[in-house]
This record gives structure tokens, C-alpha cells and sequence, in this order.
């Protein structure tokens, strides 16, 4: 090649061309979203969030979580985001708005986390991005009690010999048996095939609501919720003193958990007077020895205000909600199991 | 021999002009002695720092609990510890070094302003530092491949500013009307580059564009920086090294110089894939996918091309350590956009996305090619620069040997648990810890083959030492890793 001229513009050519086309044209398209309302200009969403929660942003991204958890849900069509019930709908552009830095993640050796403030136990839910009519408020009812995932060892202790025995039997006691069995079939006549299937396919109670959707061929296969059951002993799932033991032991709440503990944000102080309404309740061999209490850095409160923060569950008008709330709701809700009533159609 | 009449073996050596030609060359290497070395030195000292901080990342993440008490030991910020000296440290060290003596070379110049280099050298490494320490400390950003927080990102500027007014002011002084296919890739690289680190840190900090398009700039960034910047210095180095070790021009000029635009065209358009099926519009995404499939052209042009000049002269192999790493390199390039390909396929895509595939995808590209060719072409430069050849052959061939082992290990093991992974992940009826599990043998056998190159990197941080304190071979012949026999002598190796 001769002559630097040809060589220097087609250099600058090619990258300029790349640099217009991928970065200044979706900013022209989708650089200037606004939040959504509706026609009287409330129910406004998202709304800019505050100053704890954006530090805990940053102490996200300083921890580096970013490279286990990522924070989108993705379409229907695209994978199984939402049957893992991360989430009723995909995620938008505008769920993203406020944010910064966008920690969308790229990995996932751990859980999504776009909803994980949406599975709070209600009174802490974070109000700010939820908004008003919340669908995603229903999977709270599992974590307020701790009586699901007591109740359902049991409930399948008794049920699964007789149904091995006798699959025809009392097709209404299935809601018991398997309260994360599919919402769409609710004592209908898949129910009796996916109480058998339950029966033999789970050999461990702990797994008993994931298996039920697996094995029923009647039945979409629809599994349980992703997360584990709580744990008896510990703070309501998803609420903020269960992110902090969660943060400061994981194993103690889900012992197969390969996530890193992260004690460098909490610290040791002797009690002095009264116990720390912030103390962690630790219990076995994480408790802190007798006259001592655990109790989080601001920085760890404000990663776990960032995470109660995470909350995509309000409708966005451009984008398509999995069609029923229900998708999320009657697996963890907690009237299914001791009531045997069918879920809200 | 040369149809096109193009100077494709840089500078050609005739028998009349032998004698001034040797020793125009001795004088142009003497003169890249030592800003050459600096960037190599600093670049093996980083080297080994990464080799060590990716030890102890891939340990911990099948064994959670090792150190994770100690806030600059936790897992999430020594991994991009790691990432950044491997990317910054290592690889853009060693490459800009390698990239320098080929300036200096193919401009038929004798090196003017050194002390650019060496104050470029220096600042380098001091953004890096403070970059790896701000990290370590709890500063980094948060995206990747950018998480070098500002003040550091500022440094790295100032320092890639002196290299490149360097390069530019070099082109000055070039002999000779013809720019040789390498000089197309190193003048690319030198000039991509600051204007990718400038517009990425202006529109991720400086003026941060809004929400979601801060993820589309940030892999925009590191696509082009794996593609335009390691990957045009990596082809650059290998038209350079494989036609000079075999003594034979480039097959042909077309096919290069096809090559060349339709690489600069095609992927810088890249990127986006990696976001597949998130929150962006789909003509993003579509685009990228369309851009990576249309990589093959340069894949299949550069790859034919090194293949027909190789033809007949493989053998050689067996015996030149450049030539051995920079072929494996070259194979490596296309294996990497081949499985570039693959993953970005939507159907694909949908189960790898967020799993240890796109780890191996980034290994690939930086350590299988690009890593192998700098391997390569430090072995051939570092004699020249220092007036001694390499002591052991021995411990050559065994660096090649764990490195190749090690990093075809290492892609299998994560290709294979990704799709596991993957796998799982898209069967909502087993429980997402699953997916975990089912990627924890691979990440242990990963770990295998961690150990394999840190192995290989400290028997080459070893010899480069040697070397460096003046301790190589007192000869004229180059170290061979196998014994020469008479046939294969009179080959330039």
C-alpha cells in the first residue's frame, strides 16, 4: 500500500462508522427516556432513588458482584428468566433510567437479581420503584411465615406413600401436597398424575416444590421458586436482616452456596447497654461469642437498601407482562398450602 | 518470487546488500534496546502478578471461604484485579513493546525520542498500579475491562498519548514509499486505541450517557479493545514474524490487504452480541451478531494466507520457538472467532450467555492468540535486543508445552461446563444451585490448568531474567528447541 493518506481515513473511517453506529445512534434512540405515568401523573415510574441506595450501587460495584449476579430478565422467547419467576416480564430501558452505574451482568453463578427487592416481605418492600399496584407483592406471604416449608415436609412425609399406593385418590388434597404445583391446573384432572409424579420423583422434601412441576406431564413444567426455603430460625426471606446474614454467612442459609461471605462489611462490638437493633441474628457457629454482637458498616446497609431497591415489577406500558400475576404468586402464597383453595385465576 | 513487487519480507536481504543491510539492523535494534525492555520487564512482572491473582480467583471460586475475611482478598475484587494487570499490565505492555521494536524495524529507522517511550513506560505502569491498588481498595467502577477508577484511567491516557505521538512522529521518519501489512495493523492499533479508551471514559464518566446504554458503550469498549487494539497488534506481529522466521514473502498482498479492511470493517461492529436478548433495542444486538458472522472473511483470508506462506515450511516448526507460538497463535485466532461465532448465535446465545463460555471466549482471544504471539515474537526480539541468545531450548519447549496444554485445557474445560451450565440454567424445572453445581468439575479442572500456566509463566519469567542479567548464550546461532539437522540450518531461524 502506498501513501499514508488511504490508510489513515479508511482507519479513521472504519471506527468512526462503528463508533456512530453502536454508541450515538442508540443514544439519539434511547438516550433520553423519561419516567413512565399515567394520564393524571402519578403512578410515576421509575423514580430517582436515594442516596443510600445509590451508594450501595457502588459498593456493589466495588465488591465486584457484578461478576456472579446479573440484573436483567429476559424476554419470554429468550430463556427461562421468567419461569424462573426473576421476574413477571422482560426487562426495558427505561427499568434503568436512574441507575448508575447500569450493573446489567454478564454471569450467572448466582441468582438474578432485577426483583430481589420485589420478594421482600411486604412491609419492607421498597415503595419507591414498585409503585402502586404491585403484582410481584404475593411471594412476600411465603417469607412472612415460616410455616410453608415446615408444613411441607409434612404434608409430604404423609401424602406420597398413599399416592404411590392409590394415584386415584382425593384429587383436592393436592394443592397441599404441592403448593408450587402448577397455577393453571388447580384441582383439575392433571392433579392426581402430578401428585404420583411428586410422590416418586422427590426424594427430598426440600425439593418437593421444584420436582412437582417437573414430573407432571399434564402440567407445563413449571418449578417451584428458585430460591431456597426458609430456613427456620432465620429472619423472613428476602428481608433485610436476612441479607445481612445472608451476606455474612451464606452458607448458613443455603449450605451448597459457592457465594464468597463478605465479614469485611460487618463488625464485632461488645454490647454495652442493649442489644443493637441492628445485630445480626446469627445462630450456630457464626453466632459471635456471649457479650459480643455482629452489626453491619453503613456500607453494608446501604448495599442491602440497594438490593431491597431492585425492583422491576411495576408495568411498563412498552413492554408485555407475562400474562398472569399469577405466574409469581400462588407458588409461594401461602393460602394455597394450608387451605387447599385454588389460586387466583 | 514477489509478483506485486511489494517489500514482503521487511527488509529483504539480498546477497549484494547483505552486509550494510545486517548491519542497518543492528543499528536499529541497539537503538530500541532499552524502551523496548522496559515495556518487556514491566510486562513480565505484571505477568507473573496476574498468573498469581488468577490462581487464587479460580480457586476461590469453588472454595468460597478461602480469605474471603480479608476486604482486598474478596473474590470480586481480585478478579478484576486480575483481568486489568492481564489486560493493561501484560498484555498491552508486552504488545506495545513488541509493537515498538516492529515500528522502529519496518520504518527502516533507527529509534528517534526515546525518552517518549521510556516517560510512556513509566506513567503506564504507575495508571496500572494505582489502577490494581484503587481496585483492591474498593474503587473500581464497576464495568468491565474499565473498572480502573478515573484517576488511574487519566494516567494510562497521559502515558498512551506519549506512545502513540511516538508512532505517529515515527511514520515521519520512515525510508522507503512502502508500508508493509504489519504497519497497517500497528499504525490501526496506535490510533483505535485512544480514540476507545477517550470515547468509552467520556461516556461512561465524564458525561455518562443514560441507563442501559452504559452497558452497550462498556461492551462496546471491550470488544473493540479485544478486536482493534490486542487483535490488530497480534496479526500484525504474526504477518511480521511467521514470513521473517521462514525466510519467505507473504503469500499474497490481496488477500492481506482484504484481510486487513474487512477485519477493521467488520469488527469493530462487535460488541453488542454479548448483550444478547437483554434490554436493548434488537437491531443492536442483530447488528452485532450480523458483524460477527461477517468476521469470517478477515478469519479466512488472514488464515489462508498465513496458511499457503507456511505451506511446505512446517517443519520448521520444530525447531524455531518464534515461529512454533506464533503459528499456534495464528490457529488460535481463528478458533477464537470461530467460537465467537458460535456463542453469538441467538439459539446458542440463549444458553451461554451468562456462563463460563464467554470467559472462555475472552481466553481465548487474549491468551491463545494473542499471548502466544507476543510469546513468540519476545523470543525473537529479546536476543536481538540484547546481543544473546536464549540459554535453554529446553525450557522453551516446556513453556510452550504448559502454555498450550494450559490454555487449550483450561477452553475445553470452560466451553464444556458453560454449556452445562447453560443448560441447566434454561431448564426451569431443576433448581437454579444446579447450574451451579453442574460447572463446579469444570471450574476444579479449570484450576488444573491454571497451575499448568503459571508453571509455564514463571519458567519464562525465569529465562527472561536470565537473559536480562546477561546471562543467555554466547552465539551466533539462535537456540533451537530441537537439534538442527544439516537440512534445516541454512532456513534464518
Amino acid at each position: 500500500m502506498k501513501g499514508l493518506a488511504p490508510l489513515f481515513l479508511g482507519i479513521f473511517g472504519t471506527f468512526a462508522f462503528s463508533w456512530v453506529g453502536l454508541t450515538v445512534i442508540p443514544n439519539w434512540q434511547i438516550g433520553h427516556l423519561n419516567p413512565q405515568s399515567d394520564e393524571d401523573g402519578t403512578d410515576i415510574y421509575p423514580m430517582p432513588q436515594s442516596g443510600m441506595v445509590q451508594w450501595g450501587a457502588r459498593v456493589y460495584a466495588a465488591n465486584g458482584c457484578i461478576y456472579c449476579h446479573s440484573e436483567q430478565v429476559r424476554a419470554e422467547y429468550a430463556g427461562a428468566d421468567i419461569d424462573r419467576k426473576w421476574g413477571d416480564r422482560r426487562s426495558a430501558p427505561r427499568d434503568y433510567i436512574f441507575e448508575r452505574p447500569v450493573l446489567l451482568g454478564k454471569m450467572r453463578m448466582g441468582q438474578d437479581l432485577a426483583n430481589i427487592g420485589a420478594r421482600a416481605p411486604a412491609e419492607q418492600e421498597s415503595p419507591s420503584p414498585g409503585g402502586g399496584g404491585n403484582p410481584a407483592g404475593s411471594p412476600s406471604g411465603a417469607a412472612q411465615s415460616p410455616s410453608p416449608s415446615a408444613a411441607q415436609p409434612k404434608a409430604q412425609g404423609a401424602q406420597s406413600p398413599g399416592a404411590t399406593a392409590a394415584p386415584q385418590q382425593q384429587p383436592a388434597a393436592s394443592p397441599a401436597t404441592s403448593p408450587a404445583a402448577s397455577p393453571t391446573s388447580p384441582a383439575s384432572k392433571p392433579a392426581p398424575i402430578a401428585r404420583a409424579g411428586t410422590g416418586i420423583a422427590s426424594p427430598s422434601p426440600g425439593v418437593a416444590a421444584a420436582a412437582a412441576g417437573a414430573a407432571s406431564p399434564g402440567a407445563p413444567p413449571l418449578a417451584g421458586p428458585p430460591w431456597p426455603e426458609q430456613t427456620a430460625g432465620l429472619p423472613p426471606m428476602y428481608s433485610a436482616a436476612w441479607h445481612h446474614v445472608h451476606l455474612y454467612s451464606p452458607r448458613s442459609i443455603n449450605f451448597d452456596s459457592n457465594m464468597p461471605s463478605y465479614r469485611f462489611l460487618y463488625q464485632a462490638r461488645r454490647i454495652s447497654d442493649v442489644h443493637s437493633s441492628d445485630a445480626l441474628r446469627l445462630t450456630g457457629s457464626d453466632a459471635p461469642p456471649e457479650g459480643w454482637e455482629i452489626i453491619p458498616t453503613y456500607d453494608a446497609k446501604c448495599l442491602v437498601a440497594y438490593m431491597m431497591a431492585l425492583n422491576q415489577s411495576h408495568p411498563l406500558k412498552e413492554v408485555k407482562s407475562a400474562g398472569s400475576a399469577s405466574a409469581v404468586s400462588p407458588a409461594a402464597s401461602p393460602s394455597a398450602a394450608p387451605g387447599g383453595q385454588p389460586p387466583p385465576k | 518470487m514477489n509478483p506485486a513487487g511489494i517489500p514482503l519480507k521487511e527488509p529483504s536481504v539480498s546477497a549484494a546488500a547483505g552486509d550494510t543491510e545486517q548491519l542497518e539492523r543492528a543499528l536499529i535494534d541497539a537503538s530500541t534496546r532499552v524502551p523496548v525492555l522496559i515495556f518487556y520487564t514491566s510486562a513480565v512482572a505484571w505477568l507473573i502478578l496476574g498468573t498469581l491473582l488468577a490462581g487464587f480467583v479460580s480457586f476461590k471460586l469453588h472454595t468460597p471461604d478461602l480469605l474471603s475475611d480479608i476486604s482486598f482478598l474478596t473474590w470480586g475484587r481480585v478478579r478484576p484485579a486480575h483481568m486489568n494487570v492481564m489486560v493493561y499490565g501484560w498484555a498491552s505492555m508486552a504488545g506495545m513493546g513488541t509493537a515498538i521494536w516492529l515500528m522502529a524495524r519496518l520504518c527502516r529507522t533507527v529509534l528517534r525520542y526515546p525518552l517518549l517511550l521510556v516517560a510512556g513506560a513509566g506513567f503506564w505502569n504507575l495508571g496500572v498500579f494505582l489502577g490494581v491498588g484503587g481496585i483492591l481498595l474498593g474503587d473500581s467502577t464497576g464495568y468491565q475491562w474499565l473498572e480502573f477508577p478515573s484517576y488511574a484511567a487519566i494516567i494510562l491516557f497521559v502515558a498512551y498519548a506519549l506512545v502513540a505521538s511516538w508512532a505517529v512522529l515515527m511514520f515521519r521518519f520512515r525510508r522507503g514509499e512502502q508500508i508493509y501489512i504489519s504497519q497497517w495493523y500497528l499504525l490501526g492499533a496506535f490510533l483505535w486505541f485512544p480514540w476507545l479508551y477517550a470515547a468509552g471514559q467520556l461516556m461512561l464518566f465524564v458525561v455518562p450517557v443514560q441507563g442501559v446504554l452504559q452497558a452497550a458503550v462498556g461492551w462496546w469498549y471491550a470488544n473493540n479493545l479485544l478486536f482493534l487494539w490486542f487483535g490488530a497488534i497480534g496479526l500484525g506481529t504474526a504477518y511480521y514474524m511467521i514470513p521473517k522466521v521462514i525466510g519467505r514473502p507473504v503469500y499474497s498482498y490481496h488477500l492481506a490487504a482484504i484481510g486487513f479492511w474487512s477485519y477493521a470493517l467488520f469488527s469493530s461492529w462487535t460488541g453488542m452480541q454479548r448483550l444478547v436478548d437483554g434490554p436493548f433495542p434488537a437491531w443492536m444486538v442483530t447488528t452485532s451478531i450480523a458483524a460477527t458472522i461477517l468476521t469470517l472473511i478477515p478469519v479466512a483470508t488472514v488464515g489462508l494466507n498465513h496458511h499457503m506462506t507456511m505451506q511446505g515450511y512446517f517443519p520448521l516448526m520444530r525447531y524455531s520457538p518464534t515461529l512454533r507460538f506464533t503459528v499456534f497463535g495464528a490457529m488460535s485466532y481463528t478458533v477464537f472467532s470461530l467460537v465467537g461465532i458460535l456463542i453469538s448465535l441467538r439459539s446458542v446465545a440463549r444458553y451461554v450467555n451468562f456462563t463460563e463460555a464467554s470467559i472462555a471466549y475472552s481466553h481465548l482471544g487474549l491468551y491463545a492468540f494473542f499471548t502466544m504471539v507476543i510469546f513468540g515474537s519476545m523470543y525473537y526480539i529479546v536476543p536481538r535486543l540484547i546481543g544473546r541468545e536464549w540459554r535453554y531450548g529446553s525450557l522453551i519447549k516446556l513453556h510452550f508445552w504448559a502454555s498450550a496444554y494450559g490454555i487449550g485445557l483450561m477452553t475445553l474445560m470452560l466451553l464444556a461446563g458453560g454449556f452445562l451450565q447453560g443448560a441447566s440454567m434454561e431448564n426451569p424445572s431443576l433448581a437454579f444451585s444446579e447450574s451451579v453445581e453442574s460447572v463446579l468439575p469444570y471450574l476444579r479442572g479449570r484450576s488444573l490448568a491454571g497451575i499448568l500456566l503459571t508453571v509455564s509463566h514463571f519458567i519464562f519469567a525465569y529465562h527472561f531474567g536470565l537473559m536480562l542479567f546477561g546471562l543467555g548464550r554466547k552465539s551466533t546461532v539462535p537456540t533451537f528447541l530441537n537439534p538442527v539437522e544439516a537440512e534445516g540450518a541454512e532456513a534464518h531461524i
